[in-house]
């Protein structure tokens, strides 16, 4: 009996073994399956001439068969499938291009802009639209720069009439944020700003510009440092170094400019920063206490710190663009590099 | 400003090296842009803010470095006897406007000779940057780099009338400077006069006239202070920067007018001989005091988030020449020195405090968190329309804001319309601010097509500007869109499918899709003078123009030398913003089948889509879904003046399974309507 079993282990292996179609393959399945017929169906039908102590074991072992034909075949379809699949499959030459649908782009610099407005939303602030056409009072005048003072000289101003201007900064946010809003104050402002500069490599007379107020009671210096470590890391990198040093903003007091480590050499030198290891990236400082007033903060307890920043300028540094009228030469070979 | 180190160590002694001194000097503020070789050794150049007029010098900046270092400041000798000692001549100071000049402080010196300075003035003098040109200017160029007081020098036998009146020119009175320059003046600039008519742009720029030469003998030297804001305006006025306006209108020291022609004196009288020949005069009209400031102790803590102690506070002050008297309630009467123009208000000292303890000692703390924050609206609607359309393969361009005579002139906006000009433009290319974002666009287009593209596909957002009603100018935020060349290029899968109006028409649906406005159309438009009558068009949001699209008017592809049409979109955003972001009300997805049904008709071209569209809507039938043009014949196989349309009407019963019967029905009704309304004939169901 153990013989028979065997043998007709041994022959079914070898036929499956010659499968090559679906065909092949069921003929095979029905040489050994079929109800009627069937070499191991056939056998278990057998089982009734032994005898009764034989019936267990022989029962046991035909069983043990059959699972193994069913589970070889199972496996033997799916590889013949699968042969089958892949001689019908076309050729296809992957490595041809692809439809040329265009890339579409968003601009570097509003991209970079959109950025750092998200910076600031996640850390508290409010971002208010300001017009581009501002008044020489909220340009110039409440943030302590009156007629005819030096630090107007740096920027000089495109004018409409005495009293109506091209904004060079964003920073009439301080004034009209705390005209309009009471502290605790976070505010940005962030577009377009114009200054009568020639275009050519490193000057526009149009360039982007975020500037950023905070008003509250308590706030010092320190925490100014504090949260431009934070916005300079993201805007840049976290390893990136900050340092403040003295500088001059009439609406601010004390001012700071402020130099981030030179992202080109980390900071050991190079041809970019002047050797210095430093590169300047904005102005900062704690709210005037005269535009303060002007604005209408009177609690000598509320202080307030600014910062003004060029987006371009961090376009600039970040991509190594080394003309900035690229940005707006709108030619798609610069675009689609962003 | 340039400061020679080896000056320098004349008023402080100094073991750094330059490249120190560089570094530390930058970190209290005096940012030292380089270290640059001279004769005299290193030369340090220092950008030095318009506040600090008083580091425009050499003693200015040895002040900073004593008070850095702790050293003691050394002033240099000057001359204290200003009596002539025998045969007074005498020369007259006379002010008549003491509001544009408070002090006027003159001397005269007899018996100089004019000649070549020595050597080591003169390497000093080259060394700051300044040409010698002959003993008696030197000294004053020396003196001023010296001390910063900007001083005249003028040959008293060139004065007529031997004085010197100070006064406001009359209008349009002239006169020749130094420079050979005739100049022009107005009623609000401040002129020295002799006994006749005008000798010097006061803190400006001498005449020639009464220039030194070499035969002066006789030197009348000046010294005086002059109000800030009238030298600024008549330096802007005149056109005329000079290193002596420069620091007038930042601020002199009144009290250093005395001081440097004391210097100037014992100068000459070493290098040029001569010998005090009018005493000196100080005409002083309006005195001035800088101002003293209450400094509170808990002021410093609050500001700069640091403890200073009081002895910092009182030494670093004092160093700077601040004289610091302790008050009661942790606080302190501060007088401040003349030369600090800068100093008004507590504020200004706590910064000088800083500057000293450094920037970088102050311990940084981000600040706890009491707002919510919030993007701006105009921010969630620019950013949906940028990720709208730069996901259908557009590029995101900026132009400047600006307009030229020329584009404002081609490109009118709807309607014709008021620009808005600026008064002080820089060239002609900023002459006016623009009224369309087409203009930009068509340059950008065409600087693509230099480049050999020929597909171009750009968007713009931003203002446009134009007069309001009360004619003060105003923008309004913009959208503006250009495709033009291939919609698809040519490539191996497929033949170029070129861009047209129905491309740009496809895109905006996408985005008004994004923006979730609902309905839009479009309707012809012919006061568009940069679009084309052929296709230009109003695009209309629930009855109101939001903006027009079509190809670029024929005149301007000419203008232009374009060899492709151009399509362009303008779209007003902040009329689009009102309209978008209808909130978002889930519709459950029907558990019907809905049946389409094809239908080709004949209409005379005139019978616009749109026409045909409403009116199949007006029929009111709840179960049509909707409507697509499939197919559009004219030809041979129509009669001429007509169109064949295949439309495809796609029906929706929400409730129940729609029987066959049904759907003849709403058919039926449609074509009755349509050949009721517009002759429409079947051409094949
Ligand atoms: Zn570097």
């Amino acid at each position: 009996m153990r013989e028979t079993i065997s043998r007709l282990r041994q022959s079914f292996e070898e036929d499956c073994a010659a499968v090559t179609g679906s065909e092949d393959w069921k003929a095979v399945r029905d040489k050994y399956l079929a109800r009627e017929g069937g070499l191991v169906t056939g056998a278990l039908k057998k089982l009734r001439e032994l005898p009764k102590e034989e019936r267990p074991a022989f029962g046991q072992a035909m069983n043990a068969l059959r699972e193994f034909v069913e589970d070889r075949l199972d496996a033997r379809l799916q590889a013949v499938k699968a042969g089958e699949r892949d001689r019908k499959r076309p050729f296809v030459d992957v490595t041809r291009p692809g439809v040329p649908l265009a890339p579409g782009s968003a601009h570097p610099i509003k991209r970079l802009q959109a950025e750092i407005e998200e910076i600031f939303v996640s850390m508290g602030f409010e971002v208010l639209d300001l017009p581009e056409i501002e008044r020489d009072y909220y340009n110039f005048e409440a943030l302590n720069m009156p007629p005819n003072h030096p630090a107007r000289d740096a920027q000089d101003t495109f004018y409409f009439d005495d009293a109506t201007l091209l904004r060079t900064h964003c920073s009439s946010v301080q004034v009209h944020s705390m005209e309009t809003r009471k502290p605790p104050i976070r505010a940005i402002s962030t577009g377009k700003v114009y200054r009568r500069d020639p275009f050519d490599a490193t000057h526009s007379p149009m360039f982007y510009q975020v500037d950023v107020i905070v008003v509250e009671e308590g706030l010092h210096m320190g925490h100014l440092k504090g949260m431009l470590d934070v916005f300079l890391k993201r805007v840049f990198h976290p390893g990136i170094k900050m340092r403040l040093r003295p500088g001059f903003f009439p609406f601010v007091e004390p001012g700071a400019e402020v130099d981030i480590s030179c992202i080109f050499c980390s900071g050991k030198g190079c041809a970019k920063c002047k050797q210095s290891g430093w590169i300047e990236i904005l102005g900062a400082g704690m709210v005037h206490p005269r535009v303060l007033e002007m604005s209408g903060i009177r609690d000598p307890r509320v202080t307030g710190f600014a910062w003004g920043m060029g987006i371009d300028r961090v376009a600039i540094l970040k991509y190594g663009v080394d003309d900035i009228r690229l940005f707006f030469d709108n030619d798609l070979r610069f675009l689609n590099q962003f | 400003m340039k400061i020679s180190m080896e000056w320098l160590r004349e008023y402080v002694s100094l073991t750094e090296s330059a490249e120190t001194l560089k570094e530390e000097l930058t970190m209290i503020g005096l940012l030292v842009e380089g270290v640059e070789p001279s004769a005299t050794g290193p030369v340090l150049d220092i950008e030095v803010t318009s506040n600090r007029p008083d580091c425009l010098s050499h003693i200015g900046v040895a002040r900073e470095v004593a008070a850095l270092y702790g050293r003691r400041l050394e002033m240099p000798a000057v001359e204290t006897e200003f009596e002539a000692a025998s045969g007074e001549v005498p020369f007259g100071i006379e002010i008549r406007d003491p509001d544009l000049c408070p002090r006027y402080v003159g001397l005269l010196l007899d018996g100089v000779t004019v000649r070549e300075s020595p050597e080591w003035m003169q390497r000093r003098l080259e060394a700051a940057g300044m040409r010698p040109l002959n003993n008696i200017v030197d000294i004053t160029n020396y003196v001023l780099l010296e001390t910063g007081h900007p001083l005249h020098a003028f040959d008293f036998d060139r004065l007529r009338g031997g004085k010197i009146v100070v006064g406001r020119a009359r209008e349009g009175e002239r006169m020749e400077t130094l420079d050979g320059v005739g100049r022009s003046l107005d009623g609000q600039m401040l002129l020295i006069n002799d006994g006749e008519g005008p000798v010097a742009i006061a803190g400006v720029m001498g005449g020639l006239d009464s220039e030194i030469s070499p035969s002066t003998t006789r030197v009348l030297l000046e010294a005086a202070w002059f109000r800030p804001e009238s030298i600024r305006r008549t330096s802007r006025r005149l056109g005329l920067s000079t290193e002596a306006s420069y620091r007038f209108e930042r601020g002199a020291d009144w009290d250093n007018t005395v001081y440097s022609i004391a210097r100037a004196c014992r100068l000459i009288r070493e290098i040029a001989g001569g010998r005090v020949a009018g005493s000196l005069k100080d005409v002083y009209p309006l005195k001035m005091e800088p101002p003293r400031i209450r400094l509170e102790s808990a002021h410093i803590r609050q500001l700069l988030g640091v403890e200073l102690d009081d002895g910092f506070v009182e030494t670093t002050l004092e160093r700077l020449g601040f004289r610091v008297g302790k008050e009661g309630g942790g606080g302190w009467d501060v007088a401040c020195p003349p030369w600090r123009s800068d100093m008004q208000r507590e504020a200004d000292l706590i910064e000088e405090l800083a500057r000293f303890h450094g920037y970088q000692n102050i311990p940084a703390e981000f600040p706890p968190s009491r707002t919510a924050g919030a993007p701006s609206r105009v921010y969630a609607l620019e950013n949906s329309v940028r990720e709208a359309l730069a996901g259908q393969g557009y590029s995101e361009a900026v132009n400047l804001s600006f307009a030229s005579p020329a584009d404002h002139g081609e490109f009118l906006p709807p309607g014709g319309g008021e620009r808005v000009a600026v008064a002080n433009p820089l060239t002609e290319e900023t002459e006016f601010l623009r009224s369309t974002l087409a203009a930009g666009l068509v340059r950008s287009a065409k600087r693509n097509f230099h480049a050999g593209r020929k597909r171009v596909c750009l968007f713009e957002i931003g203002k446009v500007y134009a007069p309001g009603a009360d004619g003060t100018p105003g923008e309004t935020n913009t959208l503006g869109v250009l495709g033009t060349g291939a919609f698809l290029e040519r490539n191996w899968t497929s033949p170029e499918a070129e861009y047209g109006f129905f491309h740009l028409k496809g895109l905006l649906g996408v985005l008004f899709a994004r923006l979730r406005i609902p309905s839009w159309e479009t309707e012809p438009l012919r006061s568009c003078g940069w679009l084309s009558p052929a296709d230009g068009a109003a695009v209309k949001v629930a009855g109101e123009t939001v903006g027009v699209m079509g190809s670029l008017a024929p005149e301007l592809e000419e203008r232009y030398k374009l060899k492709q049409p151009v399509y362009l979109a303008e779209l007003d955003l902040e009329r689009l913003g009102r309209h978008a972001f209808a909130p978002i009300v889930y519709e459950s997805l029907p558990k019907f089948p809905s049946a389409d049904r094809d239908l080709s008709i004949v209409v005379g071209k005139e019978v616009a889509w749109g026409t045909i569209e409403r009116g199949i809507l007006s029929l009111g039938i709840r179960e049509l879904a909707g409507i697509r043009l499939m197919d559009v014949y004219e030809g041979e196989k129509i009669p001429v003046g007509k169109a064949s349309l295949s439309l495809r009407l796609t029906f929706l019963d929400r409730e129940r399974t729609l029987t066959i019967d049904r759907v003849q029905d709403f058919m039926n009704t449609v074509l009755s309507f349509l050949n009721t309304n517009y002759g429409a004939g079947i051409r094949s169901l």
